[in-house]
């Protein structure tokens, strides 16, 4: 192997907190927080530079597992505080995770405007088809048909499509991972870290406790198609729209979309706009002056 | 499924190999800690008890290439990183289940020793070190043996206890 010139300076073990996880053993979202820390790891910036915002649910507990800035907030409302947050210290690398309840049920309304803002973010679902925290009640992306304890005769509904939701809103990145694939899954998240804008990673996360056979890490492995053995060309958001619409059918994994040319951010935006009126501003001492009539 | 990243076991040398090696043990002792504790916290004592002893066991075998490598490579940092590999023996993150038997919890001990056999297996196919083949290869046995270990307390065992899950049930809350 080749020296590395500099030693990389975080290891993913500083990014496991001391609290010790709480999720059903076996829950998928052990896989997800492991691929996150590896993914910070990659990423190289120190703990307290990161910020986590969840909403509430058994996968919107990761910010206490994770060593960073941590708000474990309110159901379905992690993105407006995490916007508020990066607006305020555009320095900060923000994530944001939770549910699929969490980010298509009760907060499905603030994925298209934190979409079209396009702040830099990255927003982790995991996508586990079922009401989790609360014991087993049909959710958004649940599949139709389904039976819970809220559809004893089974579901009427048609999913939510995640991905074709956060693309067709115009979102720059949009991916999806399984943790039956852990290396393919840490990769997707750097990906989504360093992709300078709104970054989409839907995570099928299994839970072991109210999900279906089917949607367990053994049948993902076998059911995975990983986007690069097709050939996919990532740089077309209409062929990811077409892939996309097989969401339920399909396991594809991988980058469905990375624009080539990203926006600017609106972070970046609000901070240029500061600085160029910041240039045209009368000094402190003499802001009464434009209030007083002369 | 990929198990390593940026790893080249062609020109992989034994310094390196010995580190990679320590970082696979290390990787299993974490995951049988983490294991140990949610069993722990899910009112599951036998399973935590044996995943808290495999912990103790995958210490050992680190510190015993930890012994190795510092007399080989005294004070030589270390290249290989914990990023670059996934799952080799440690047991997948997705195996436990709440109130699984000392036997549930012995078969995933077992899966994990195949595992580690089957990748050093794969890897001595591309190695072309000697010292490196020959510690890959005694690592590689060593999984037999611990195979072996495994399957005897296994079959010391006495039946499971048919107890029923709803037992254990609780009723949903509120957050
Ligand atoms: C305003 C509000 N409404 C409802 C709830 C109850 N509640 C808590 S978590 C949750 C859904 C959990 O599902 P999901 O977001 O998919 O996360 P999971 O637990 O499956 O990870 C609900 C409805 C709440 N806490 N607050
Ligand atoms: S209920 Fe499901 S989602 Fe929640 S911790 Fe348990 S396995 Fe995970």
């Amino acid at each position: 192997m080749k020296e590395p010139t500099v030693l990389p300076t975080y290891q993913a073990k500083d990014f496991k907190s001391d609290l010790k996880p709480i999720w059903c053993p076996g829950c998928g979202d052990f896989g997800v927080v492991q691929a996150i820390y590896r993914a910070l790891a990659a990423i190289g910036r120190a703990p307290h530079d990161i910020a986590f915002v969840s909403g509430i649910g058994c996968s919107s507990r990761i910010p206490g597992y994770t060593t960073a800035y941590g708000f474990n907030s309110v159901h379905g409302r992690a993105l407006p505080i995490a916007q508020g947050i990066k607006l305020a210290n555009p320095d900060l690398l923000v994530l944001v995770a939770g549910g699929d309840g969490d980010g298509f049920s009760i907060g499905g309304g603030h994925v298209p405007h934190a979409i079209r803002r396009n702040l830099d973010l990255t927003y982790i679902v995991m996508d586990n088809q079922i009401y989790g925290l609360t014991k087993g009640q049909l959710s958004p992306t649940s599949p139709k048909g389904l039976h819970t304890v809220t559809s004893g005769l089974g579901s009427l509904e048609e999913p939510v499509n995640p991905l074709l939701y956060t693309l067709a809103y115009g979102a720059g990145f949009v991916a999806q991972g399984t943790p039956a694939d852990m290396a393919g899954l840490a990769e997707i998240i750097e990906e989504a870290i360093r992709f300078p804008g709104f970054a989409f990673v839907n995570v099928q996360s299994p839970c072991v406790t109210f999900g279906e056979d089917d949607q367990q890490v053994k049948a993902h492995r076998a059911a995975m198609k990983p986007l690069k053995s097709i050939g996919h060309d990532q740089t077309s958001r209409i062929a990811a729209m077409d892939l996309a619409q097989q969401y339920g059918q399909s396991l594809h994994t991988g980058v469905f979309y990375r624009n080539p040319a990203p926006a600017p951010t609106y972070d970046a935006q609000v901070r240029e706009r500061q600085q160029a009126m910041a240039e045209k501003a009368v000094p402190r001492e003499r802001i009464l002056d434009m209030f007083v009539q002369k | 499924m990929e198990k390593t990243r940026k790893i080249d076991f062609k020109t992989l040398g034994l310094r390196d190999a010995l580190d990679l090696a320590m970082l696979i043990e290390e990787e299993a002792m974490d995951r049988y800690g983490e294991f140990a504790d949610s069993m722990e916290l899910h009112h599951t004592p036998a399973a935590a008890k044996f995943f808290r002893f495999m912990k103790g066991i995958e210490q050992l075998h680190e510190a015993k290439l930890r012994g190795r490598r510092e007399e080989l490579y005294p004070n030589v940092p270390r290249v290989v990183t914990r990023e670059m590999i996934y799952d080799i023996e440690a047991p997948e993150t997705h195996e436990p289940r709440v109130h699984m038997t000392a036997r549930d919890a012995l078969k995933i001990s077992l899966g994990a020793e195949v595992k580690a056999f089957e990748f050093f297996d794969a890897a001595l196919k591309q190695v072309k070190d000697p010292g490196v083949g020959g510690l890959f290869e005694e690592l590689r046995n060593e999984e037999l043996e611990h195979q072996e270990l495994v399957k005897k307390m296994i079959a010391k065992l006495p039946p499971d206890d048919a107890g029923d899950i709803a037992d254990y049930e609780d009723p949903p809350v509120m957050q």
